[in-house]
């Protein structure tokens, strides 16, 4: 019964990609001077993309992948009208700020999430 | 935790690189009345590691600004010539001042993602405490 809690799993991948997102939107901020750089962003979290059910299945992580694991969230530029400046970098440091919020956001409800539901587990447990 | 560690890099990347350009800044601001001195100008790159880019930033080559420099006329000038002139610097204070400030503006934006990303992952080892 408890092998599989989807309550953990979701939280877990809620986790991640609010994790990945703090990446991406770090190397945003990074680059904001940096000429000929593009924005980027990471499409939002849903619960469809956790399932993939058509993954293989592999008994150990690097047996069937030989590519770089776990990217499950696809990065792509998001261009936003009116932002490019003179040396092409459309990089808007309150759109980031944003995101970064959204991000920590997300991460500390996954994190709640988790930890109630452990605390759930552990009375059910009696301790 | 690997996303946080790469969130870390590339911010502290990005501190160094502002810094830089802050250093620069300064060092032309005060020799902006140094005689022929050219401004030094950097601009950043994206840090490329084994042949594809990492994220992080670095700033590129320092430059020279190959513009004008200033003709000065003060004929009690050691350096001045026959008609009085000697060549300035091509500092302009306003350009110089408005640069500072963005550095700084970048800067903080980059504080500002590193200190959060280091809260997010902080909150995450919490959840081992118990």
């Amino acid at each position: 019964m408890y092998e599989d809690l989807s309550v953990f799993r979701i939280a877990f991948d809620a986790a991640r990609h609010a994790g990945q997102r703090q990446a991406v939107v770090a190397r945003n901020v990074a680059n904001a001077d940096t000429p000929g750089y593009r924005s980027q962003d990471i499409e939002p979290f849903s619960l469809s993309a956790t399932k993939d059910s058509f993954a293989p299945k592999s008994t150990r992580q690097g047996h069937l992948s030989a590519t770089e694991p776990a990217r499950l969230w696809s990065v792509s530029n998001v261009a936003e009208p009116g932002s490019m400046s003179p040396n092409g970098n459309d990089v808007s440091l309150e759109t980031e700020m944003l995101r970064a919020i959204d991000a920590d956001r997300q991460h500390n409800r996954a994190l709640a999430v988790y930890r109630h539901a452990m605390t759930v587990l552990r009375t059910s447990l009696g301790r | 935790m690997n996303e946080f560690s790469d969130a870390l890099g590339i911010s502290a990347s990005g501190l160094r690189a502002q810094a830089t350009r802050l250093r620069y800044t300064s060092e032309n601001i005060a020799n902006t009345d140094t005689p022929g001195y050219r401004r030094k100008i950097t601009s950043f790159e994206a840090h490329v590691e084994k042949g594809r880019p990492d994220g992080t930033v670095s700033s590129g080559p320092m430059r020279l600004d190959p513009s004008a420099l200033a003709r000065i006329h003060d004929p009690a000038h050691p350096m001045a010539d026959e008609a009085g002139y000697y060549d300035g610097s091509n500092v302009n204070l306003l350009i110089e001042i408005a640069d500072a400030r963005e550095a700084q503006r970048s800067y903080e934006a980059n504080l500002k993602i590193f200190d959060q990303t280091r809260q997010m992952s902080s909150a995450l080892m919490d959840l081992l405490r118990r």
